[in-house]
């Protein structure tokens, strides 16, 4: 789908900036320069206010995303079910660090609460979530996006 | 009322509830039909001041009076916000109540709004329930051909829209005041108060914004009456409230109970008591923004009351055994608050970054006399000098770890 396609689906009303935003975002990887000037001008707002809100959410990307992005939830009902040894491992097995940005291709993100608490751990790769995850586990389930 | 009643999961478990003949053959809007055709919005608010519902979003405000609030103000438009945005780790009532029960969440929505005289109310939902979202967008499909909502309710002379905001990932939107920038596309930062929302809300107009179990609430009292919901629970806030269990017990769960109902209860009769081969060492209680409890504090009664040693929160209830690693639990605290600080205020902005940098250290063993003096000076510029109140959530817990297990986390303590 067209970028243009997307916006009009919406009314140019400032309610639908963050649909938007998201919307652009999950389609594109994110929002860069140029779709973000095209939303400004059809909210009729300024880029740098487009840019303002984007930032803000972690839903809406503004970097290019890596091909395997991993997310582990460090909440604290996940942290006493292991979450930080499901870290490790997968730092391990990896051999990258969480929150890194210098491997092009493997980003390993730690991250908030998902409301699966009582199934936790939880990792999400590339979207899929995987629920009461062992740092047993993990080895199985990384193998797939290898 | 005995201690079994139940308003929030009387239906869980036993109709198919996504299905709306299933939730009008239980019962369902019959309370909405009761407030159009035989009651008005000042008798409607009237039975939910008596009935001394409190908001379960967390701060435990009387829903009665910040609904008149609404209600009296003379405005054409307003609005009305069901807050299902939910992120604080440990909570997922609120999804339950969809997963289980949709038609409950939208009878109490269209009542509320109708009582304060909204006729748009947004669904705010997290952005990761995305499966929920879809379930509510179903269920809104179901009443409005049923003309539960839309122009016209049942051929009053009331009429109700609902939209779902699907949010963006940010603690910080549950807050209301930034859950309405969110709404307006704008960063999710939270707005200085007054002007309250019930003032100059949603594009500034007066807005109501309860929690979606607090709305849940609304049905009940509609049809049995604000003096019958009183005689439920404690004595300072009166009703049922879900408790999200889980950690180290036999049976992971939500329930609903009465309000007074005590740690020791919900952990041992209801949590199923402790997993095999696993310890109590302490409970954490509301999320991760609530307090540390100790075996000495079980038996202390969880109610809504400004002065209550332990606040209720969410409802989640933490139980944390011997075996987990306590700098884990400090450092998952206070990334968590790092992350989801807006940003917008220095106290919280850096505090929370500085209490995150020392969970390291302490984690790496290398916590510093320096930072030993500093920890109680971080935590009062927390607890005091915030914008909002997710400031003084991130000082909350580690507070309360730092004063109960200061060995545990100086790794002085042979490991056992
Ligand atoms: C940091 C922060 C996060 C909050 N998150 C939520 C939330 O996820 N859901 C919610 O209902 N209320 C949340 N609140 C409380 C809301 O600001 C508001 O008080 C509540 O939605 C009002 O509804 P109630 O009166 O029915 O509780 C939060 C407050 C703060 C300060
Ligand atoms: S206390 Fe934290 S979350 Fe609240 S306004 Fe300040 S920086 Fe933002
Ligand atoms: S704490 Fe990990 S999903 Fe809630």
């Amino acid at each position: 789908m067209t970028v243009e396609k997307i916006l009009l689906g919406f009314d140019p009303e400032p309610r639908n900036i963050l649909p938007a935003l998201k919307k652009i975002s999950a389609s594109f990887g994110f929002v860069d320069e140029e779709n973000a000037q095209k939303m400004a001008d059809y909210f009729d707002i300024s880029i740098s206010r487009i840019f303002e809100t984007a930032t803000f959410y972690d839903l809406v990307k503004t970097k290019k995303r890596a091909p395997l992005e991993i997310q582990v939830c460090s909440g604290a009902n996940c942290a006493t079910k292991d979450a930080y040894r499901v870290i490790r491992e997968i730092e391990r097995q990896l051999k990258i660090k969480a929150g890194d940005q210098f491997n092009p291709k493997i980003r390993l993100e730690i991250v908030s609460c998902l409301g699966q608490c009582g199934n936790g751990p939880v990792v999400i790769i590339n979207e899929t979530a995987f629920l009461r995850v062992t740092p047993r586990k993990i080895y199985d389930i990384l193998k797939n996006y290898l | 009322m005995g201690k079994e009643t139940k308003i929030i999961t009387k239906n869980w478990g036993k109709i198919n509830s996504q299905n709306i003949e299933a939730y009008i053959h239980a019962g369902g809007y019959e309370a909405l039909k009761k407030f159009l055709f035989e009651m008005t919005p000042v008798s409607g608010v009237e039975e939910i001041k008596i009935s001394r519902l409190c908001g379960r979003g967390g701060a435990g405000f009387s829903t009665g009076t910040k609904m008149e609030s609404v209600q009296k103000e003379k405005s054409s438009e307003k609005y009305f916000i069901c807050n299902l945005d939910e992120s604080e780790p440990g909570t997922y009532k609120d999804r339950m109540i969809v997963d289980n029960d949709p038609h409950l969440l939208l009878e109490g929505i269209i009542i509320s709004s109708l009582i304060v005289g909204a006729n748009k109310a947004f669904i705010c939902i997290n952005g990761n329930y995305r499966k929920q979202a879809h379930i509510l967008e179903l269920a809104i499909e179901r009443a409005r051909e049923k003309g539960f909502m839309g122009e016209g309710i049942l051929d009053s002379q009331y009429s109700l829209e609902i939209e779902i905001f699907s949010g963006a990932g940010a603690y910080i939107c549950g807050e209301e005041t930034a859950l309405i920038n969110s709404i307006e596309g704008h960063r999710g930062e939270p707005k200085a108060r007054p002007p309250f929302p019930t003032q100059i809300g949603l594009f500034g107009k007066p807005t109501l914004v309860n929690n979606a179990e607090t709305i849940c609430n609304i049905p009940w009292i509609i049809l049995n009456g604000g003096h019958e919901y009183a005689k439920i629970g404690s004595e300072k806030s009166p009703g049922t409230k879900l408790f999200i269990l889980d950690g180290a017990i036999k049976n992971v769960s939500v329930v609903e109970l009465p309000l007074g109902t005590s740690i020791r209860e919900l952990i041992e009769t209801h949590g199923g008591g402790m997993a095999k081969g696993k310890y109590f060492w302490f409970a954490q209680i509301g999320g991760s923004s609530g307090r540390l409890i100790l075996e000495k504090d079980l038996d202390e009664k969880l109610e809504y009351d400004r002065e209550a040693k332990i606040p209720v929160g969410s409802g989640a209830v933490l139980v944390v055994d011997r075996t987990v690693d306590i700098h884990e639990m400090l450092l998952s605290w206070t990334s968590f608050f790092r992350r989801e600080s807006c940003g917008k205020c220095v106290p919280c902005r850096e505090g929370t970054f500085r209490l995150w940098e020392i969970a390291k250290r302490a984690k790496d063993g290398k916590i510093s006399e320096r930072d030993l003096e500093t920890i109680p000076d971080i935590l009062w510029v927390l607890g005091n000098a915030t914008f909002c109140p997710l400031g003084k959530f991130a000082a909350v817990a580690f507070f309360d770890a730092i004063d109960n297990f200061r060995k545990e986390i100086l790794k002085e303590k042979n490991i056992n």
